[in-house]
């Protein structure tokens, strides 16, 4: 990267946040503002009369089927009444107030006695939660653990060299609700800089996370708003932040996977917003700063949500359920249950990030220079020109733009795959039993009879055996556990055993005696998808 | 001075490209045509001549070059116009003087070797801008050199790419330009019509009638068009310009794969089996069959023939044999 471009930025960019609040939220507004009346004049679906209307259709649809309160279905079906009646002026005020209140809905806030607190107080709060049942002194001891708990590794030193650079963009696997704090805390690790990010607005329900993540830059995504001109706002907003070098969080899988398979059918989403803000840059005069989005997977020895997220796949109905709300988040219960029995397991959560991508999916060098796909350099903002270096606008391409990074996103993912001893185990009985049901249909494993779901301890040590080599020479699939290299098949049988058969509800895999017994073949087949992208040995 | 992105480069002066470029440059477009060869950019622009298509006089607009770097900072639209087994190290070495702004459409009616890639996922290795497409369809060279009326696809998953080649190629009255967003179809259909006029150069030759021939045109584009939609592309791309039109344009005695079918029926010519982008498609299409579990009796025949594994009769027979239960 050439010298004169600035570096040495990788402070906490949130800690201005506050102070430039009103700022962004005014640029949002007025770009929003211009654009939407900009369209209007083309008339038909971009009228201001259709954009305010489909506004309060989906409101109304909305608080009716909430049971809303009566003042608030007032509010829009007064608007609804009244559109056919009103002046271009009043639309666009109407539609100015409406940005303005979407805006304030969506922006966040960063408090950095919180953050102070989230990072250095925090954690010894978490490891006194990690066992409520310890002593003061225990959760101390819990503290000085907490590195071994949450790890980083991977590519760090480029992505820190990245956000000293330019911006960052973090994007992660979404396999549970605790991946907010995870992945917070997995940056800390990291040493790189917190990140504002989106959160649906469900999680704000749980008060313990929701203090955090209102205070931590987090803001709201509310997802029962379908209308355009939310999105409209939503958008604006990341790209707003983009450009004033505020790092990001999306997960681009766009909400949780109830497989637990490594995503490779992203949603993408607000990543849509990087290609946006580079041209911004661009167009502004500034294509240096640069925007880097940089590639991670939460890697969970057990998930919180595991019992919840793999029904729901199964179901039928779990297709259309976007939002799930009763899950054992919202169970202060569980949750505490998740923090005590699962997080002081050492090394139980692995982020692993990945070597950073340009906006249009390019790999860069190390001095954040993008090269493409035959290793030269090349310039970015050429992708965002035409043909006489004019900055051009076409939301196709840059839609384009943004589903070849999601492929890069999605290629990467496998190789950054962290697989713990429960999913190595869940893997090799899996197989078995497929061998010997002869299938590997789900729906017909889970009415295997119980004996077909015993299996000798040293069979599947065998088993794991040849996975492990399998894994070790094929990095492209992932790798396993760091802690677990030195541990012969036995341990990490012992270690998953004890994952699997003591944390959920009902155990998924017990011992008894030299005999594994598959009691939960759904749990069984949620773990194992971890590793689903690694062919069945034998198989071409 | 024509503004650059109203200047069409081409990407080798092949028959097609120079027939391509000839045409535009007609019709008023500007177009730099690059060849590797300086003799052959010489003969271009010094005696309007081509050799690879030299009964076809050359308008006077119509430049060439052998230096990649005027091609690439002259025109932003390029259509790559050059042999499946070329591409690689041509989009390599355009590679260099491209970013991310420009338009590159290829006219390559193969598989490239040895992985049987599609063109477009070859040129994506070597170029560094991601707006990509394909050009195919029933116009062969020598009639675009006439100023015959040709119609051909674009395809591509930029609108952009699909939209400036059919501003900058509908110039000439006589050629038509649609668009399509199905890159593979286009160009899986493209590279298989190619091997399926093999196979129609062997029935011809091998005296079938017409009946059978029709029989082997429609199962043609029926497996083609099960083997695109294993590969991601849509069934009806095979049976539009660039899969049965293909098909039936190149079927004339005119084409080189037409001719390689036929002179295999009589026998003759098995060393240079392989030289043609239709006996290369052919091979490279049964491989990607196989390895995608697509039924395909019509491209194996040809395969076998084309590798020597089967005699043209026996191939035919086994291929009338081979009926499946639905159409």
């Amino acid at each position: 990267m050439a010298s004169d471009r600035p570096v040495r930025e990788a402070e906490n960019r949130l800690e201005r946040f506050n102070a430039d609040r009103e700022r962004l939220l005014a640029e949002v507004e007025r770009r929003v503002v211009a654009r939407r009346i900009a369209e209007s004049r083309q008339g038909g679906d971009a009228s201001l009369e259709y954009v305010l209307n489909d506004v309060a259709f989906c409101e109304i649809r909305r608080l009716e089927a909430s049971h809303g309160k009566n003042g608030a279905l007032g509010r829009w079906r007064d608007l609804s009444r009244r559109l056919m009646t009103m002046s271009d002026e009043d639309k666009q005020g109407e539609l100015r107030a409406l940005v303005r209140h979407y805006g304030q809905d969506v922006v966040g806030n960063f408090d950095p006695r919180v953050y102070r607190f989230a990072t250095g107080v925090g954690p010894s709060l978490l490891g006194v939660l990690f066992n409520p049942t310890g002593s003061l002194r225990e959760g101390a001891r819990a503290l000085r653990n907490v590195d071994a708990r949450i790890t980083a590794d991977g590519e760090i030193d480029i992505a820190r060299a990245c956000a000293e650079r330019g911006t960052i963009v973090v994007t992660p696997t979404h396999s549970s609700n605790m991946d907010s704090p995870a992945i917070g805390l997995g940056l800390l690790r990291a040493h790189l800089p917190p990140t504002t990010y989106g959160a649906g607005k469900n999680l704000f329900s749980n008060p313990f996370i929701s203090f955090f993540m209102r205070n931590l830059g987090a803001y709201r995504v509310d997802r029962r708003l379908k209308f355009e001109l939310y999105k409209d706002v939503l958008k604006e907003y990341s790209t707003v932040l983009l450009e004033h070098g505020y790092h990001s969080l999306f997960f681009p899988g766009g909400t949780r996977c109830r497989s637990n398979l490594v995503e490779k059918h992203l949603k993408l989403g607000l990543l849509g917003t990087t290609v946006t803000a580079y041209k911004n840059l661009v167009r502004e005069g500034q294509p240096h700063k640069r925007i880097y989005i940089v590639p991670a997977t939460i890697n969970y020895r057990l998930v919180l949500e595991a019992e919840t997220l793999i029904d729901d796949y199964l179901a039928e109905t779990g297709k259309n359920r976007y939002i799930i709300t009763d899950d054992e988040f919202s169970r202060i219960g569980r949750l505490l249950e998740f923090f005590r029995k699962i997080l002081v397991h050492e090394g139980s959560v692995v982020v692993r990030f990945g070597r950073p991508y340009d906006p249009f999916g390019n790999e860069i060098t190390d001095d954040g220079e993008s090269l493409d796909r035959a290793g030269r350099v090349v310039d970015p903002a050429s992708f965002v020109r035409g043909a006489e270096g004019e900055v051009t606008d076409d939301d196709q391409r840059d839609a384009e733009y943004t589903r070849a990074l999601g492929r890069r996103l999605a290629e990467v993912y496998p190789r950054l795959t962290v697989f713990h001893a429960t999913h190595l185990l869940a893997r090799v009985l899996y197989d078995e039993l497929a061998r010997r049901a002869g299938t590997r249909d789900i729906y017909r494993l889970i009415r295997v009879a119980p004996a077909t779901c015993a299996v000798p301890v040293g069979d599947a040590e065998a088993a794991l055996v040849k996975l492990r080599a399998r894994l070790a020479a094929t990095p492209a699939w992932g790798a396993e556990h760091p802690l677990l290299a030195p541990q012969a098949a036995g341990a990490v049988i012992e270690d998953a055993v004890r994952g699997l058969g003591t944390y959920h509800t009902r155990p998924a895999v017990t011992r008894d005696a030299d005999t594994l017994h598959v009691e939960d073949v759904k749990l069984l087949y949620y773990y194992q998808n971890r590793t689903a992208h690694i062919p069945v040995e034998g198989a071409a | 001075m024509t503004r650059r992105g109203d200047t069409i480069g081409i990407v080798g002066a092949g028959s097609f490209g120079t027939a391509l470029g000839s045409v535009l440059a007609r019709a008023g477009r500007r177009v730099v045509l690059w060849s590797r060869d300086p003799a052959v950019a010489d003969a271009i622009n010094r005696d309007r001549s081509c050799p690879r298509l030299p009964r076809a006089p050359l308008p006077e607009p119509l430049e060439a070059t052998a230096d990649p770097r005027r091609v690439a900072g002259e025109a932003r639209f390029l259509v790559m116009a050059v042999r499946s087994t070329d591409v690689r190290d041509r989009a390599r070495e355009l590679g260099g003087f491209l970013d991310g702004s420009h338009i590159v459409v290829h006219a390559v009616g193969a598989l490239a070797a040895p992985g049987n890639e599609r063109v477009s996922e070859v040129m994506a290795q070597g170029l560094p801008t991601l707006k990509l497409g394909v050009l195919a369809g029933p116009s062969l060279p020598a009639d675009l050199a006439e100023g015959q009326y040709s119609s051909m696809v674009v395809a591509s998953a930029f609108d952009e790419v699909v939209g400036e080649a059919r501003r900058l190629l509908n110039a000439p009255p006589t050629l038509r330009v649609y668009g399509s967003k199905d890159l593979a179809g286009v160009e899986l259909a493209s590279a298989l019509s190619g091997a399926y006029t093999v196979a129609l150069g062997l029935c011809d030759g091998l005296g079938i009638g017409a009946g059978p021939r029709v029989v082997l045109i429609t199962r043609a584009v029926a497996e083609a068009s099960r083997l695109g939609q294993a590969a991601g592309a849509e069934a009806r791309t095979f049976a539009g310009l660039a899969g049965l039109g293909n098909l039936l344009a190149r079927s004339s005695e005119r084409s080189a794969d037409y001719e390689l079918g036929r002179r295999l029926a009589d026998g003759v010519v098995t060393a240079d089996a392989a030289r043609t982008e239709g006996a290369r498609a052919a091979i490279a299409g049964d491989a990607l069959a196989r390895k995608l579990r697509v039924r395909m009796p019509v491209l194996s025949g040809v395969a076998a023939v084309l590798a020597g594994r089967a005699e043209p009769r026996e191939a035919a027979q086994l291929v009338g044999d081979n009926v499946a239960t639905e159409e």
